[in-house]
């Protein structure tokens, strides 16, 4: 579904993706795990449109994406949760919800706002209130039914659990499941390699700005995942 | 003085406020959207209402197949939506966005040159603004009392910037490109990445305000009587004050700051006389700076 092919994305000189291959499988959980700094919030900015690589390619359906703007991206069928929510804070829920829906011009676009809220019931009792006034776990509600408010086909979500407490990231992943059981791919960066390799089909582990393993979560002992994704391995040079 | 006469002096200030807020108002959209200062801003205003100006001088103004007054405005305002992206496309479009000085820089310039345009144009000299308000009202047009009335003239600019005010509000809350504007205030990479186009937000934000500038341009020459580039200073210096004690970024803060020094300039006037009132002004900018930095509806800090 998603063919990302030797990327290579720069901060200015600094290249923080040097050459990243990996592939995500239609109506799968796929999961890029690694340690702080190791490039894979470029990664999902990159594919997202919002970060151009230097090189090498990136498909979604067998179209060329490459270096489009992120408004081509969302409108072909990929939509990221970013990292930290980045919801909208003096606009209103609602109003949150339909800024996502912004790429869209059919005219269902209330309907799907009110089945988020059946999805999301503390999101339809805030429904008024100011997005930067809501906790940090009913942001990240938000940040993701803002997401889906453009119906994607492939689903980005840059550590949906970073901060929250344990209740709610068990929220976040129950949620994580039934999207995809609903047909919904998934493309899923984690730093809780516990939860992660309980929901993913697939991961990637990313060191350094290189992508150092892909396999099933059976295929690694979990130890050496999480020991990979916090400290990066011994052998990287 | 007497109270009556400090009704009246507030009376009249507020009304004339009005494009003090709409000015502010452009200011204050401005750095809402982008985080940036656009000092040509009012010169651009004034740009719009030369444009007018000149419009009139073609056609004519007045009763037999001329220009109707109230049109004035609108060429004014539209022209000046014009001049504001051509500013905005010089000083921002190509401007790297991650220097700040190159952007506000880039402004001063801009200012300069609308300045000259202007003095070169004109020789130097104040053009006369038609006489507009004049065909449309009575003048005083109510009259309380002989010390106390109301100016038809000072009247018809407030109710016409009410209006404005009351469109750019629905626009921004009722339409999907005041939800784009809004979103790109607030939030600019996730407004990216549900589509907005951060670039055409910025260029429509820099026309809206433009036209609400050209408004401001074309109902001070209507109020004054006449037109000079000797305005341009004291009015981006005023709108500035504007933005400022009603919080950057606060559209209903630029509107009461708006009428506040308005109202305020007016006393001063009244007690202190011409010379005076904009060093009264300027002492309220400084109380305000120095006890209230945020505004009277700015936010208290900054948040990442
Ligand atoms: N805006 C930026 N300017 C310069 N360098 C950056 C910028 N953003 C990221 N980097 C660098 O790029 C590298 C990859 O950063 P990235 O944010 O992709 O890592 P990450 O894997 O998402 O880390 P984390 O787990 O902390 O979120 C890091 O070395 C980082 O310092
Ligand atoms: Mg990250």
């Amino acid at each position: 579904m998603l063919e990302i092919t030797d990327i290579v994305t720069s901060y200015g000189k600094i290249e923080a993706l040097k050459g990243v291959s990996l592939s995500v499988a239609p109506g799968k959980i796929t999961c890029l795990l690694g340690p702080n700094g190791a490039g894979k919030t470029t990664t999902m900015m990159t594919v997202a449109g919002l970060l151009k690589p230097r090189r090498g390619n990136i498909a979604f359906e067998e179209r060329n994406i490459t270096g489009r703007d992120p408004g081509h991206i969302v409108q072909s069928g990929i939509a990221l949760v970013p990292e930290n929510r980045l919801v909208f804070p003096d606009m209103t829920v609602h109003d949150n919800l339909r800024t996502g829906a912004y790429s869209r011009s059919d005219d269902e676009i209330e309907d799907d706002i009110a089945r988020m809220f059946e999805r999301f019931p503390r999101l339809h009792e805030r429904q008024e209130q100011h997005a930067g006034t809501l906790s940090g776990g009913e942001q990240q509600m938000l940040a993701v039914a803002r997401a889906l408010m453009a119906r994607p086909k492939l689903l980005l979500m840059d550590e949906p659990s970073l901060g929250l407490a344990p209740l709610i990231v068990e929220e976040i992943f129950r949620i994580i499941r039934d999207l995809n059981a609903e047909g919904t791919s998934i493309f899923l960066v984690e730093q809780n390699v516990h939860q992660a390799l309980k929901v993913a089909h697939y991961f990637y582990l990313l060191e350094q700005g290189r992508v150092t393993f892909g396999g099933s979560p059976g295929d690694l002992e979990e130890d050496e995942v999480i020991q990979r994704a916090y400290l990066g391995s011994a052998e990287q040079t | 003085m007497e109270f009556v006469d400090y009704l009246q002096a507030v009376t009249d200030g507020v009304m004339q406020g009005a494009y003090y807020a709409l000015i502010g108002i452009g200011f204050t959209l401005i750095f809402g959207v982008m985080n940036k200062i656009n000092l040509a801003y009012a010169a651009a205003a004034f740009g719009g209402a030369y444009a007018s100006l000149g419009v009139a001088a073609l056609i004519g103004t007045g009763d037999d197949f001329g220009l109707p007054p109230l049109i004035m405005f609108l060429v004014s305002a539209i022209a000046a939506g014009l001049f504001a992206w051509i500013v905005y496309t010089i000083c921002f479009r190509f401007t790297p966005d991650h220097y700040e000085l190159a952007t506000l820089m880039a402004t001063v310039g801009a200012f300069f040159l609308i300045e000259e345009i202007a003095v070169h144009s004109t020789a130097g000299e104040p053009m006369d603004f038609p006489e507009v308000l004049q065909g449309i009202v009575d003048d005083p047009m109510i009259e309380f009392s002989d010390a106390f009335a109301i100016r038809g003239d000072l009247l018809t600019i407030f109710l016409l910037a009410l209006i404005a005010m009351g469109l750019l509000l629905m626009l921004l809350y009722r339409t999907k490109l005041g939800l784009a504007t809004r979103a790109v205030a607030q939030q600019r990479t996730a407004a990216q990445l549900c589509g907005i186009s951060v670039d055409r937000t910025n260029a429509t934000t820099f026309i809206i305000a433009g036209v609400l500038g050209g408004l401001a341009g074309a109902m001070i020459g209507a109020a004054v009587g006449v037109l000079s580039p000797l305005l341009f200073v004291p009015l981006t210096v005023k709108g500035l004050i504007v933005t400022v004690i009603g919080g950057l970024g606060s559209i209903p803060g630029a509107i009461v700051a708006g009428l506040l020094v308005g109202g305020l300039e007016n006393v001063f006037l009244a007690l202190r006389g011409i010379t005076e009132r904009d060093m009264y002004v300027m002492l309220l900018l400084f109380l305000f700076l120095a006890f209230r930095p945020q505004g009277l509806f700015g936010k208290k800090a900054v948040r990442d």
